[in-house]
């Protein structure tokens, strides 16, 4: 059997309720009929297809939820992402269906069985509802696995005799060729089939004719097969509204774990995770959270948003989230020391970023050289940077703390202020308009402060920082 | 058994044995403290300086030890003024591994200095704050402890704080001339001694006060050194 089709019939309902576990009836109605409903609304008889008004009647506590195709379709990509990792080849099939080729991954996991197991899994991890068919052919396996076949065929005889036993109206054709057929008196497909195809398709026209011969066709869809997306970008819809920035923990935490078992088989890291909060009745919000080492593992990013939701403050409920990456670069092992005795259980990047995410970036820096004689100019703070050497720009001795603004001394050292040095005259700046004259000295001031001072031209005296 | 082991850690100590500098105990680089300390600063724990005002030769003290250790980040949190790079290297420090912090509220400075000492990848940190309560304290001194890391708390009172910190050492600086005066109110291992004089005029002569005063007159003449690029006329 080369064809495997799973059929997932309540896709978007199944992933809202199991994200957040509701175990209420619940329904999804789209132009006011049910199109999904979960187990306690089906055991209330709420039937697929009723109006909602009806289902309605039926339960007074029925949880309604819009349904959203473009949504479906996301969720369907995201379960494709996650079963690449077993089966190389697979096609969507949107908005519930996904082909999937077995023949060549066979071989890989000897036999059906095994390969069947691999792939259940995922599905049972994301409560799934499915339905599922192998057969010889594309259509024959999308046909019986929607006429909720579920079983796994062994040979071509078998799918044959499956599908010829198939009720017409179940048969995946349009319901007025459908009905076409049953007033001719073929209540199974195998009646049809049985036919000359020329006669039918004369009277019933070539869509039947087309889809009889899908039926047999082995070769796979003319449609491109599904390729992973390069970057990770997923959207969450809360079935709650969230108020309080630290209850985003838990959704959030399943966001994550998608993000690692994205990154985790392509060996990659993130610098940075970009966390969209939608407002019921607000612009959306960008949350920027970094790392500069990069992390692939969920739970550290986890730890890291939560610094920042920490002192967010919400400015209306929340009731989506979503996730995108930035800057991917290949996971790279800590080249860990191995002599040097202490374990440090974080590396500087990671304290970095941590530091920063509770702080805000422009309370962590570092102080970085710039080659200028002016003493507030000669060094400034940026981002912290490893891999950075500094050359002193003068070898005159400086103050280790200055003032961003000199401090007016309003007088002239008296006699008992003893100068130490001086005059170093510093005249600089002419060519950016931001021109100094001044004549330094350090003087040490009567209670023992290693000052250092300047004088301008017009003899006012400032002091400009300390020799602490 | 137990009791030898712990007396040859030193963390049970008897008085008329002490002598010799303890193994433990890591050089300052001025061999007056060095002789007065047993060997000189800690290796790990918290330092108490109460430094009086700013700029009397504080950070002096610790920049040899400073420019020695540079494997791990040294965390600077909150300095009174703005840490001058120049400076620092002209010193020897690295700049790629110093870090600075700067927090508005006590608690977040707290949180950092406690954040970067249990990382593990920080040796040295230098935190300037008006006080600690005795459990703020003990957490940062037993962070730096199993961290293998050395603190440093600055505060600007002449007088160590009174209440019974549980720190490594609490010294009190004051100035002169030529150095620093060390009032040492506690140190592990060791009785309280006399006050002892650091010597930096070897290391800084240029800010030590000459022997017979003030050498230049306030009202020097304008100097003849000039700062390239000349300006043009």
């Amino acid at each position: 059997m080369q064809w495997l089709y799973l059929y997932f019939p309540s896709l978007q309902l199944d992933s809202l309720l199991h994200q957040q576990a509701y175990h209420q009836a619940c329904v999804l109605v789209y132009q006011n009929k049910v199109v999904q409903a979960n187990p306690e609304a089906h055991q209330l008889g709420i039937k697929i297809g009723a109006g909602l008004a009806q289902a309605a009647l039926l339960c007074a506590q029925l949880k309604v939820i819009a349904y959203d195709s473009k949504q479906e379709q996301r969720l369907l990509t995201q379960l494709a992402q996650r079963l690449y990792q077993t089966s190389a080849t697979l096609y969507l099939d949107p908005p519930q269906g996904l082909l999937l080729q077995t023949s060549d991954m066979l071989r890989l996991y000897k036999g059906l069985p095994r390969y069947w197991q691999q792939l259940q899994q995922p599905l049972m991890d994301r409560g799934l509802h499915y339905h599922y068919a192998s057969a010889h052919s594309p259509l024959a396996a999308q046909v019986l696995a929607r006429a909720g076949n579920d079983r796994l065929l062994e040979n071509q005889h078998q799918a044959t005799a499956l599908l010829g036993q198939l009720p017409i109206h179940r048969a995946g054709l349009e319901p007025k060729l459908a009905l076409q057929l049953e007033r001719l008196g073929l209540n199974t497909l195998g009646q049809a089939q049985a036919l000359p195809r020329s006669a039918l398709g004369q009277r019933l026209g070539q869509n039947l004719v087309t889809y009889l011969q899908q039926l047999d066709t082995h070769s796979a869809p003319k449609r491109p097969a599904y390729r992973p997306a390069e970057h990770f970008r997923q959207r969450l819809e809360l079935l709650y509204e969230i108020e309080q920035s630290t209850a985003l923990r838990f959704p959030l935490k399943r966001l994550l774990a998608d993000l690692e078992a994205f990154l985790e088989p392509r060996q990659l890291r993130v610098a940075g995770l970009s966390l969209g909060l939608e407002y019921r009745e607000h612009n959306a919000e960008r949350l920027h959270i970094g790392c500069s080492d990069g992390e692939y593992r969920g739970e550290a990013w986890l730890a890291l948003c939560m610094l920042r939701l920490e002192q967010l403050q919400l400015q209306a409920p929340i009731i989506a989230i979503s996730l995108n990456t930035k800057g991917q670069m290949p996971w790279a092992p800590l080249s860990a020391q191995l002599f040097e005795p202490p374990g440090g259980r974080l590396t500087a990047g990671q304290l970095i970023s941590r530091l920063q995410n509770k702080l805000g970036d422009h309370a962590v820096q570092q102080v970085y050289l710039r080659d200028d004689h002016r003493p507030e100019r000669s060094f400034y703070q940026g981002p912290p940077h490893s891999h950075y050497q500094a050359q002193p720009a003068t070898t005159a001795l400086r103050p280790s703390l200055l003032f961003t603004l000199p401090q007016a001394l309003g007088h002239k050292p008296n006699h008992q202020w003893c100068i130490l040095s001086g005059p170093e005259r510093i005249q600089s700046g002419w060519w950016d308009n931001v021109s100094i004259c001044r004549d330094y000295f350090i003087a040490r001031n009567p209670i023992g402060q290693v000052c250092w001072l300047f004088r301008t031209p017009r003899e006012e005296w400032f002091l400009h920082g300390y020799f602490s | 058994m137990v009791l030898l082991q712990l007396e040859k850690e030193r963390l049970v100590w008897r008085a008329r044995q002490i002598s010799g500098p303890d193994p433990r105990r890591q050089s300052s680089f001025y061999p007056s403290l060095d002789a007065h300390l047993q060997g000189g600063w800690p290796q790990t724990g918290l330092v108490e300086l109460a430094c009086g005002p700013a700029g009397i030769g504080e950070l002096r003290l610790l920049f040899p030890l400073l420019a020695q250790a540079q494997s791990r980040l040294q965390v600077w949190i909150n300095p009174p003024a703005e840490l001058n790079g120049q400076a620092l290297a002209q010193h020897g420090i690295d700049l790629s591994q110093t870090l600075l912090i700067r927090c508005q509220n006590p608690q977040q400075a707290l949180w950092s200095a406690e954040q970067s000492l249990n990382s593990g990848c920080c040796s040295h940190l230098i935190l300037w704050a008006p006080t600690l309560t005795a459990p703020q304290a003990k957490r940062l001194q037993v962070s730096a402890k199993d961290n293998q890391a050395l603190m440093f708390w600055l505060h600007s009172r002449a007088e160590p704080s009174t209440s019974a910190l549980p720190v490594s050492a609490r010294l009190s600086l004051a100035p002169l001339a030529t150095g620093l005066r060390l009032q040492i109110h506690k140190y592990q291992g060791q009785w309280p001694q006399h006050p002892c004089q650091v010597d930096m005029h070897a290391l800084w002569p240029s800010l030590a006060v000459p022997a017979h005063g003030s050498s230049h007159p306030v009202t020097a003449s304008v100097s003849n050194v000039v700062a390239l690029p000349l300006k043009p006329r």
